[in-house]
């Protein structure tokens, strides 16, 4: 069951938002995560999808669908609502059950070309920046800006640096850059201000594939350095 | 049955009615931004409510009917001409093969949305075939449609688009002699969006809040299909704490750093920081769809129960209107 303080919302005629607090923390994401396993263990009819972020879980839903569902309450709101308040939603375990999963990035060079800058930033060799990235444990909070970009928490903050004062007018897909205390992955070549130490091989997104994103909320990430040679070998 | 684009126009895309199934990998809903007009084009000629469309903005373009054609269109920003005389809206047309068609601007709108009989023939990309432009996904290749594009419609066909197919086909422009009424696009008063109170909206001063329910707001030009940004009075904030990112949808009214509202629409971002003022009635979103730069709106306050309620009575009224149609054909 949800606890008292949590607040639920009407986003649209076909979507709530619960609220579990307003902070970035690995207990909300817990929260988070547990009330979409119990969702999607127990779906009630009408149900299309659910959207994870920091604190929040948003549920879609088909209005006319939940209506005539057996839910009890005078709308689909209300009807949503009572199930989401209703819905037993397993103690939140120790073990975490997360998926690890491993990034191989080729860190500097033309891959990387912000490597150096982020080094002096942090008054740090180049080697030490690849260290402290790839030895840190991340976690996917949520997944959202553009399809696949993974908002991931957990980097250590000797790296912070700020965004470049002049974004790229395109970063490649794959790069891997710092922005203040985060770190991300751009999914797509698009335009970006991020601080690019390196680049993966791996596709952050593909529409044809049929789960597109290659990661999802509440996965764990850590990143693998690779020689440049490897990156070109495309066994990914 | 297939059309060549001659012209294509300012931005001319394929459209569904969006893609609901991938928003937790950041996948917007995209789709008709004029879901209604969207529907009606399909509903005219007998097509299911998710067959594909073109959706046209504005007109400047023209296309070729490769083979004899049945279309219907309806929406806003152009007429259809061929032959020399405008083509009625919401209704089956059949076009004989070689004919050209003309789509020439009118003053009301922005958007039209053109069916055919089967609904247009692109591959199916994460349950939809709505054209997804920033990441170059799903309608015809994942780009907008150009000049000499070749689009076919599928080759299934509802029995009532047949059974229409069959009485209309001739060698001449023909069209049904029923269509549906205009007054299914418009509510009574166009320049009134209904909207109920966003979760942020106590974050904001009262008279902004005031000011937002009695101020027109204009379309400013750099509206576009993610967002409509509107001008007029700035609404400011009472609380200035930030807001974690979570999920927002086409009809979010967000308000910016510097005190602007942003409309998001269909190709909208899946999370937002931004605080939300407001969320746009769903019924209410098609005339969003149509309004043009430098037009003026107002806004009315409805609660949330009641926006569920114009829902369903506008399900139940195109849900009856299409009972008819399968009883005409």
């Amino acid at each position: 069951m949800i606890d008292q303080e949590t607040e639920i919302y009407a986003l649209s005629e076909s979507s709530v938002t619960v609220v579990f607090g307003d902070e970035i923390s690995s207990l909300m994401a817990e929260k988070v995560s547990a009330l979409n396993s119990a969702i999607h263990n127990a779906p009630f009819h009408g149900l299309i999808t659910t959207v994870p972020a920091y604190a929040t879980l948003t549920v879609y839903y088909a209005p006319e669908e939940v209506f005539y569902s057996g839910l009890t309450g005078e709308s689909a709101y209300q009807k949503v609502s009572g199930y989401l308040s209703a819905l037993p939603v397993s103690k939140l375990s120790k073990e975490k059950s997360t998926t690890l999963i491993t990034i191989p990035v080729c860190y500097g060079g033309t891959h990387g070309p912000d490597l150096e800058l982020v080094a002096r930033h942090c008054m740090l060799t180049t080697d030490e920046v690849i260290k402290l990235h790839a030895s840190a444990a991340y976690r996917v909070y949520m997944i959202g800006f553009i399809p696949g970009f993974a908002y991931m928490g957990g980097m250590d903050t000797r790296l912070s640096t700020p965004r470049k004062e002049h974004p790229r007018t395109k970063v490649n897909a794959g790069s891997v850059g710092i922005a203040g205390n985060q770190t991300g992955i751009y999914p797509l070549d698009i335009p970006g201000g991020w601080q690019i130490i390196g680049q993966t091989p791996i596709q952050l997104f593909n529409a044809g594939r049929p789960e597109p994103s290659f990661l999802k909320a509440g996965d764990t990430v850590r990143f693998k350095p690779i020689a440049i040679d490897e990156f070109q070998s495309q066994t990914y | 049955m297939q059309i060549k684009i001659l012209r294509a126009g300012l931005h001319t895309s394929i459209q569904d009615l969006g893609r609901h199934k991938f928003l937790s990998q950041a996948v917007p809903v995209s789709g008709a931004m004029d879901p209604l007009s969207a529907r009606i084009a399909n509903l005219a000629i007998g097509n299911g409510d998710t067959d594909a469309l073109i959706e046209f903005t504005y007109g400047n373009a023209a296309f070729k009917c490769e083979t004899d054609v049945l279309l219907a269109y309806a929406g806003g920003g152009c007429n259809l001409v061929a032959l020399g005389s405008i083509l009625p809206s919401r209704r089956a047309i059949f076009v004989p093969a070689g004919t050209v068609v003309e789509l020439v601007n009118n003053e009301h709108g922005v958007r039209t949305y053109l069916s055919v009989a089967g609904g247009w023939d692109v591959e199916n990309v994460l349950g939809s075939r709505s054209t997804y432009l920033p990441a170059g996904f799903g309608g015809h290749h994942g780009r907008l449609l150009k000049k000499d594009d070749l689009l076919s419609s599928c080759s299934a066909m509802n029995p009532s688009t047949s059974s229409l197919l069959h009485k209309l086909r001739c060698d001449l422009l023909r069209h049904s002699t029923w269509g549906i009424p205009q007054t299914f696009l418009r509510p009574e008063n166009a320049k009134t969006v209904r909207i109920f109170a966003g979760r942020e909206i106590t974050w904001f001063q009262g008279r902004s809040v005031i000011d937002l329910l009695a101020e027109p707001f204009t379309i400013d030009l750099r509206s576009n299909r993610m967002g409509i940004l509107l001008k007029g009075q700035q609404m400011e904030r009472a609380v200035t704490k930030e807001l974690l990112s979570t999920a927002v949808c086409p009809g979010t009214v967000q308000v910016t750093g510097d005190g602007e509202m942003i409309l998001l629409m269909a190709d909208c971002q899946t999370t937002g920081g931004y605080p939300r003022i407001a969320q746009v009635a769903s019924v209410d979103i098609p005339l969003c769809a149509q309004l043009k730069p430098m037009e003026e709106i107002s806004f009315s306050l409805i609660d949330h129960n009641e926006a569920e309620h114009l829902f369903y009575q506008q399900e139940a009224e195109l849900k009856k209107l299409s009972q008819s149609i399968r009883i005409k054909l």
